[in-house]
C-alpha cells in the first residue's frame, strides 16, 4: 500500500472516530445540555481499559499496568465503553444530582485534571507518562493482517462500528427518551414541572454519552498501538466540542459533517503535510489556532453549525384517522369564550 | 359537577396547605400561608404585589421547598417533594412569563408532557419498539386534538420560541392539559394577553373544570375572577388574609383594606 493510502485510511478511520466521539459528546451537550468539559477523561479511561484487558499480563513486556486479560476484540472494546460509563455514573452520582450545570462544568474540568495527574503519575495503573505500546491489533492474526493492510482494515471496521452506534443514536434520540432529553436542555426546571425525573435522564444521558467516548477512545488506542497522556490533554476536550459546534449540535449528520471538517481537515491532514523549511511543528501550531478561529467564526455567524438541528416533524401526523387525515379538518376552536372583558369594566391592579 | 359560585363542600379538597412559610436570607415571603382548594372548582389566588403568590405557587409545584408547613394533594402529604414527584401526583402548574420549551415544537411540547412514556425507556425503544409506537401515535392524535381546541393546530410544526406571547400562553395551558392533571395550577394565564384572548383562555379554564379538574390561578383581573372563579383566596404580607366567595370578601373590611380598595380605588380613578 502506498503512503498516500495509508494518509487517506488514517483521515479515514479519524472521521468514524471522532464521529463516535462527537455523537457521545453530542447526547451530553446538544441533546440534554450537559456542559463535559471532563469528556476527554472518559475517552483516556475508555481507551486504556481496552488496552489493559486486550493485551497480555504486564510481566516480561517493560511495562506497567493493571488487568492483562488479554481478551479478544470485541470484548475488550465494550468493557473500555463500560468502565467509561462506570466513571460517568460515580461522577453524576456526587456532582449531577446537586449542581447546576455551569458548577458542573467547573468540577468537570477539575475531574479532567485528576484524572490526568493520577494517570500520568501513577505508574503501576496505566505505565505512567511512558503510557501503553505494543496493544495487540485486534483481529488481525484472525484475518492474516500485515503491518500494511491493517490500516485499512481497521478504518473501515471503524465504519462499521460508527453506523452501528450512529443506528443506535438515532433511534434514540428520535424516541421520546430524546425528546425528554431535549425538554431538559431547553429547561430542566419546565421538564421538571411535567413529572420527569431530571437527574434520572440526565444520567442516562451520562452513561450513554460516556459509553461512546470509551468506544471511541478504545478504537483509537487499537488503531495507532499505543496510548499516553499526550494524546489526551485536557484541552482535547474543546476539539470535540469544536466538531459538534461546527457541524450542528443535536444533528447526526452535522457531527459527521463537523468531523470531517474539524477533527480530519483541520488537525490530521496538516499532519502529514511537509514542514515549512525551518519551522519544524509550525503547521501543527496553526492549525490548533485555525480550530480557535473556526470556533468563534462559527460561534459568531452561524451558532447553529453547519447543519443545522432540524424540526422533527411527527410521523404521525399525517396518519389515518377514521379514514381521515387529521390535516383535512377544518381548524376550529370548538370551546366557546366567556365575556369577561367586554361584559364588564375593567378592574384590574399591576402584576 | 358544581355550578360556578355553589358553596364549597366540607371535605372534598384537592390541595390542602398548613402554615406555609418560606424566606429568602432571612427576609420573610409567606408568613403562614393556609388554604384549601376545592375539589373540581376555580381557586383564584389574589393579593397585592409582594404578597407570596408566586412564591407560594413554586412551592406548590416543588420547585422551592417551604420552610415549615405542610402540602397535602388529596389524602397524601407532599410537603417537600421534588417537582417531579408532585407532577406525578397530579399538580401540573403554568408560569406567570412562559416559559415554552423553545427548541422543541408546538407538537413535541405537547408530546413531552404525558407521564410515564414506554419510549422514554431505553429498554422499550430497544426491544418493545411495537408498544412504544402505539403509544406514541396515541399520544400523537390527543395532542393534536388539544391543539386544535386551542386554536395552535396551524402551529404544530414551529419551533414554540417562534410564538406569540398570547400564543405561548395558550400553548402552556395546552401543554399542561396534555399532562392529564387533576390540579392545573396557572399563574397568571391572563397577564399581557389581549381582551379577545383573555374571553378565550377564561372559556377553555371553564372548560376544564366542566371535564372535572381542579383549577388554581394567580389573577390580578377582578373580572375574571368574578366571572369564572368559585372561589378566592386572598393573600397579603405572606399570610392567608381570607378566603370565599369574592362577593363575601368584598364585605371584609380587611380585604378592602389589603387588596380590594387599592384595586376599586384604582379603576375609578381612572
Amino acid at each position: 500500500m502506498s503512503a498516500f493510502w495509508y494518509y487517506v485510511f488514517t483521515l479515514v478511520f479519524f472521521l468514524f472516530d471522532y464521529f463516535i466521539l462527537a455523537m457521545g459528546l453530542n447526547i451530553q451537550y446538544g441533546e440534554t445540555g450537559i456542559l463535559n468539559f471532563a469528556y476527554i477523561g472518559f475517552v483516556a479511561v475508555g481507551a486504556y481499559i481496552t488496552g489493559v484487558t486486550g493485551m497480555p499480563s504486564s510481566a516480561g513486556t517493560g511495562q506497567q499496568y493493571i488487568l492483562g486479560w488479554g481478551l479478544p476484540f470485541p470484548i475488550n472494546l465494550i468493557l473500555g465503553g463500560l468502565t467509561a460509563s462506570a466513571l460517568a455514573l460515580v461522577v453524576a452520582l456526587i456532582a449531577l444530582r446537586r449542581l447546576r450545570t455551569d458548577y458542573l462544568a467547573v468540577v468537570l474540568i477539575s475531574l479532567s485534571l485528576v484524572l490526568y495527574d493520577v494517570i500520568n503519575n501513577y505508574v503501576p495503573l496505566f505505565n505512567g507518562a511512558d503510557g501503553l505500546y505494543n496493544v495487540p491489533e485486534p483481529l488481525a492474526g484472525f484475518f492474516k493482517l500485515t503491518t500494511n493492510s491493517f490500516v485499512p482494515f481497521f478504518a473501515m471496521l471503524t465504519g462499521v462500528v460508527a453506523v452501528i452506534m450512529w443506528w443506535v443514536m438515532s433511534r434514540i434520540t428520535k424516541a421520546p427518551l430524546g425528546r425528554t432529553l431535549r425538554a431538559i436542555r431547553d429547561d430542566d426546571g419546565v421538564a421538571a414541572t411535567l413529572g420527569k425525573s431530571v437527574f434520572r435522564y440526565k444520567l442516562t444521558s451520562m452513561l450513554i454519552g460516556s459509553f461512546y467516548a470509551g468506544v471511541g477512545g478504545g478504537l483509537i488506542i487499537q488503531f495507532g498501538g499505543s496510548f499516553n497522556p499526550t494524546a489526551w490533554l485536557p484541552g482535547e476536550t474543546f476539539v470535540v466540542f469544536a466538531v459538534i459546534l461546527v457541524g450542528g449540535v443535536g444533528n447526526n449528520i452535522g457531527l459527521l459533517v463537523g468531523a470531517l471538517l474539524v477533527e480530519t481537515l483541520l488537525i490530521h491532514l496538516p499532519a502529514f503535510l511537509p514542514s515549512i523549511p525551518g519551522h519544524p511543528g509550525l503547521i501543527e501550531y496553526i492549525d490548533t489556532m485555525v480550530v480557535g478561529v473556526l470556533l468563534m467564526v462559527m460561534l459568531w455567524f452561524r451558532p447553529q453549525g453547519v447543519v443545522p438541528e432540524r424540526i422533527r416533524r411527527s410521523p404521525f401526523t399525517l396518519a389515518k384517522r377514521s379514514g381521515q387525515t387529521l390535516d383535512d379538518r377544518a381548524v376550529v376552536v370548538p370551546v366557546a369564550p366567556v365575556e369577561i372583558t367586554t361584559a364588564v369594566g375593567q378592574e384590574t391592579t399591576n402584576g | 359537577m358544581a355550578e360556578r359560585n355553589e358553596p364549597v363542600a366540607e371535605g372534598v379538597f384537592a390541595l390542602r396547605c398548613q402554615e406555609l412559610k418560606k424566606s429568602f436570607q432571612g427576609v420573610m415571603a409567606v408568613t403562614g400561608a393556609t388554604f384549601d382548594v376545592p375539589q373540581g372548582m376555580i381557586t383564584a389566588l389574589i393579593g397585592p404585589n409582594g404578597a407570596g403568590k408566586t412564591t407560594v405557587v413554586n412551592i406548590l409545584s416543588g420547585m422551592m421547598k417551604s420552610d415549615s408547613g405542610h402540602m397535602q394533594i388529596g389524602s397524601t402529604d407532599v410537603t417537600n417533594w421534588e417537582s417531579h414527584k408532585i407532577a406525578r401526583m397530579g399538580l401540573m402548574r403554568t408560569f406567570q412569563l412562559s416559559r415554552e420549551l423553545g427548541g422543541l415544537t408546538v407538537l413535541e411540547n405537547l408530546l413531552v408532557a404525558p407521564q410515564h412514556q414506554s419510549g422514554e425507556s431505553l429498554f422499550n425503544i430497544f426491544f418493545r419498539p411495537g408498544r412504544a409506537k402505539r403509544e406514541e401515535r396515541e399520544n400523537t392524535e390527543r395532542a393534536l386534538e388539544i391543539l386544535n381546541t386551542y386554536g395552535l393546530y396551524d402551529l404544530r410544526d414551529k419551533r414554540s420560541r417562534e410564538l406569540s406571547g398570547g400564543q405561548k400562553k395558550l400553548l402552556e395551558i395546552a401543554r399542561g392539559v396534555m399532562a392529564s392533571p387533576k390540579i392545573l395550577l396557572l399563574d397568571e394565564p391572563m397577564a399581557g394577553v389581549n381582551p379577545a384572548l383573555i374571553d378565550r383562555i377564561g372559556g377553555y379554564i371553564m372548560d376544564l373544570k366542566a371535564q372535572g379538574m381542579t383549577i388554581v390561578m394567580v389573577e390580578h383581573n377582578l373580572n375574571v375572577v368574578e366571572k369564572i372563579c368559585d372561589h378566592v383566596i386572598v393573600l397579603a404580607e405572606g399570610r392567608t388574609l381570607a378566603t370565599g366567595r369574592l362577593s363575601d370578601l368584598r364585605a371584609n373590611e380587611e380585604v378592602v383594606h389589603a387588596y380590594l380598595g387599592e384595586v376599586i380605588n384604582a379603576s375609578t380613578t381612572r
